[in-house]
């Protein structure tokens, strides 16, 4: 669990809460006040929680720097600016963007979606219900029997998909857009066809599932 | 700046001016009878005097009709009994005219002194060769002369004078300068009309570069400035077009940078507001792990709360704020806003499970597409969505559904809170609503709510 992030506000209240906050949570934290500390710290780091008003260079800089040299780690934007042209300026090279005042538990909740999504995490097992999943190794298992579960490269795709968007709801047009790569189109049935067939092979009961829960009218997800 | 004024200040002088040249034309048409016309025949006239002076050493006996009539006086004067003293005449005039053949027959029809000596002449003439003669010598060359000796001029006797035809006809005839004359007024007439001609064309040419040039946009959509040419009329509202492109640019520019100034402004103001609010918060989060009392926590739980509200407000506030002052442009495409409900709903259903309401989404499977601004359709789903958190929630239920308004596909957004006239635990919707009201009507729709007490609807329409 000891990952470590570097964490760069120049606030020094909010800087130490947060930082004890992580640590309580079991990270590490490099806290340092301004964006060219950053740049020297960067190294070593797993994920990096920027504020955009610093002295000196200002987050936006920052981040497109630290981008640059190590596109890997993720960046979570955690700024008091909430203008949509900050929001969409931050994204544009940030992989995350959560507004102050936040709630702690939410910047826990969104670090650990973005280590999962970059495989920082992956080395542990995810468990979920019944299930086992080794996403390193392309592996689900099923704990109540010990069996492993095959499962077809759609079917792998569209359930990591999920996975990685773990406790978000995802609609079927993102999830086939992004799985098959091509814009989706009304009335479209494989999707269904192909989540059906997911869950006959990892649900317990596949006529009332728990793991891929449909929300109707929206799409699907997987609880955290 | 400094090239603006310059521009204006710049006075082009008279002669410069599209107005003189027009003048000058306008001079020369007046002047074209009274002083043309006169010109060209005095040229013509000083141009015939020299020709003429010319000709007189052609026509060294004068003209025909002066030979003639000298011929005739001097025959009058002979007597034609007199042979010695016609044939003493001959003589002087043949070296008064040393050209002219002359001779003279008798009354009995002989011929008598010849000067020079002809071959052709009969010896003695009969009525029919003097007719003859006569027939021959009419309009021919020589030119010939025939005059009765006697003051009576009766004949019988007569004198001859013969001259050739090229010293008594002038080289050049009278009149002979006409067409001159007419070919130098057509000139004079053919070059008024070209440069009239040219003058107007080049002040097309140029009118309608300068209309092309008007029309030609730089990368910022304005006019490009015009290259300055010359200093008349036309280079004068060549440099005022310029001078209003620069004005517009620089009003530009002067918007573009209020405009960054209050964004910049709004965005610190936010910045400094929000800091001390999240300071606020991470200090409740730290006494929320505290062993407090059951009403500690409460009180605790309600602070974060009104933390959040406040943030969201100021949030609402700032942006309303950029809106009616049109800073927060909308980009209006094509976009199925069902999709985006679906998207919006998504990510709003954790809270609505965490609130205990129950979300029934009902939308068609077909795309619906208007034209909206994404981000600005996200916001208008965003506020109602959380108006129905922060003052229907007591309803537990909201429905997302497509229905029908005056036949067209319409989104309906319903709830089962007390409608607008409950009195909610957090006020403050008014601003929240006002930004929804704001873009729906900026991206072309319209919305209609219906409160009542089982709740309210809100549907949303194109215009």
């Amino acid at each position: 669990m000891s990952a470590t992030l570097l964490y760069i506000e120049d606030d020094r209240e909010i800087g130490s809460f947060v930082c004890r906050h992580m640590q309580e949570q079991g990270y590490e934290v490099n806290w340092v006040m301004s964006g060219e500390q950053a740049l020297e710290a960067a190294a070593g780091c797993k994920l990096v929680i920027l504020d955009i008003m610093l002295p000196g260079l200002d987050g936006f800089t920052v981040g497109q720097r630290l981008k640059k040299a190590a596109p890997d780690i993720p960046i979570l934007m955690l700024s008091a600016r909430t203008s949509i042209d900050d929001k969409l300026q931050g994204l544009q090279f940030a992989d995350d963007y959560l507004t102050k005042p936040f709630h702690p538990d939410e910047l826990t909740a969104r670090i650990e979606v973005l280590l999962r999504r970059t495989g920082a995490r992956n080395s542990e097992p995810l468990a979920i219900k019944h299930l086992l999943v080794h996403e390193q190794q392309n592996l689900v298992e099923n704990q109540d029997t010990g069996e492993e579960i095959t499962l077809t490269g759609k079917q792998f795709h569209i359930f990591s998909y999920l996975l990685r968007h773990l406790g978000q709801i995802m609609t079927k047009e993102q999830i086939y857009e992004s799985v098959w790569g091509e814009s989706y189109i009304e009335g479209d049935k494989t999707l269904m066809v192909h989540i059906r067939y997911l869950r006959e092979k990892i649900e317990r009961n596949p006529a009332a599932p728990e793991i891929i829960e449909t929300v109707r009218g929206i799409g699907y997800r997987i609880r955290a | 700046m400094s090239k603006l004024k310059q521009w204006r200040s710049r006075r082009i002088k008279f002669r410069q001016t599209l107005l003189s040249r027009y003048l000058l034309i306008i001079l020369f048409a007046f002047l074209f009878i009274p002083i043309i016309f006169p010109l060209a025949s005095i040229i013509y006239i000083i141009l015939n005097q020299q020709s003429n002076n010319h000709d007189t050493d052609y026509l060294k006996y004068g003209s025909t009709s002066a030979l003639t009539a000298m011929l005739y006086e001097e025959a009058a004067k002979l007597d034609e009994s007199a042979a010695p003293q016609i044939d003493r005449k001959l003589n002087e005039l043949k070296e008064q005219y040393p050209d002219a053949s002359f001779f003279w027959v008798d009354a009995s029809g002989t011929t008598r002194l010849q000067l020079p000596q002809q071959k052709k002449l009969p010896q003695h003439w009969t009525p029919a060769d003097a007719i003859q003669f006569m027939k021959d010598h009419v309009d021919s060359d020589p030119f010939t002369v025939v005059a009765f000796i006697g003051p009576n001029k009766a004949g019988p006797a007569f004198i001859v004078l013969q001259v050739p035809r090229s010293i008594t006809r002038q080289a050049t005839p009278v009149g002979s300068g006409t067409p001159f004359y007419i070919a130098f007024l057509f000139i004079m007439f053919a070059f008024f009309v070209l440069l009239s001609l040219l003058f107007f064309r080049h002040i097309r040419k140029r009118l309608l570069q300068l209309q092309i040039a008007m029309t030609i946009q730089g990368e910022d959509g304005l006019p490009v400035p015009i290259k300055w040419h010359k200093e008349d009329e036309i280079g004068q509202l060549e440099a005022a077009f310029n001078d209003m492109v620069s004005q517009l640019r620089e009003s530009k520019e002067r918007e573009r940078a209020e405009e960054e100034l209050r964004k910049s402004l709004i965005a610190n103001l936010s910045h400094d507001l929000r800091t001390p609010l999240t300071v606020m918060n991470s200090h409740l989060y730290s006494l929320r792990n505290e062993s407090l009392s059951a009403a500690g926590q409460a009180a605790v739980k309600q602070m974060e709360l009104k933390i959040a509200s406040v943030g969201s407000l100021m949030e609402n506030l700032l942006s309303y704020t950029l809106m009616t002052s049109g800073r927060y442009p909308l980009k209006l495409e094509q976009h199925d806003v069902l999709r985006l409900v679906r998207e919006s709903a998504a990510a709003w259903y954790p809270l609505w499970e965490q609130e205990g309401i129950d979300a029934d989404i009902d939308l068609k499977a077909e795309k619906l597409l208007w034209n909206v601004d994404k981000e600005g359709f996200r916001r208008v789903l965003d506020n109602l969505f959380q108006n129905v958190v922060r003052h229907a929630a007591s309803g537990q239920y909201i429905r997302i559904s497509t229905g029908e308004h005056h036949s067209r596909t319409a989104l309906v957004i319903s709830d089962r809170g007390g409608g607008l006239n409950t009195s909610s635990s957090s006020k403050g919707a008014g601003i929240g609503l006002a930004i929804v009201d704001y873009l729906i009507h900026e991206m072309q729709l319209d919305w209609q709510t219906d409160s009542s007490e089982s709740g309210m609807r809100i549907t949303i329409f194109p215009k």
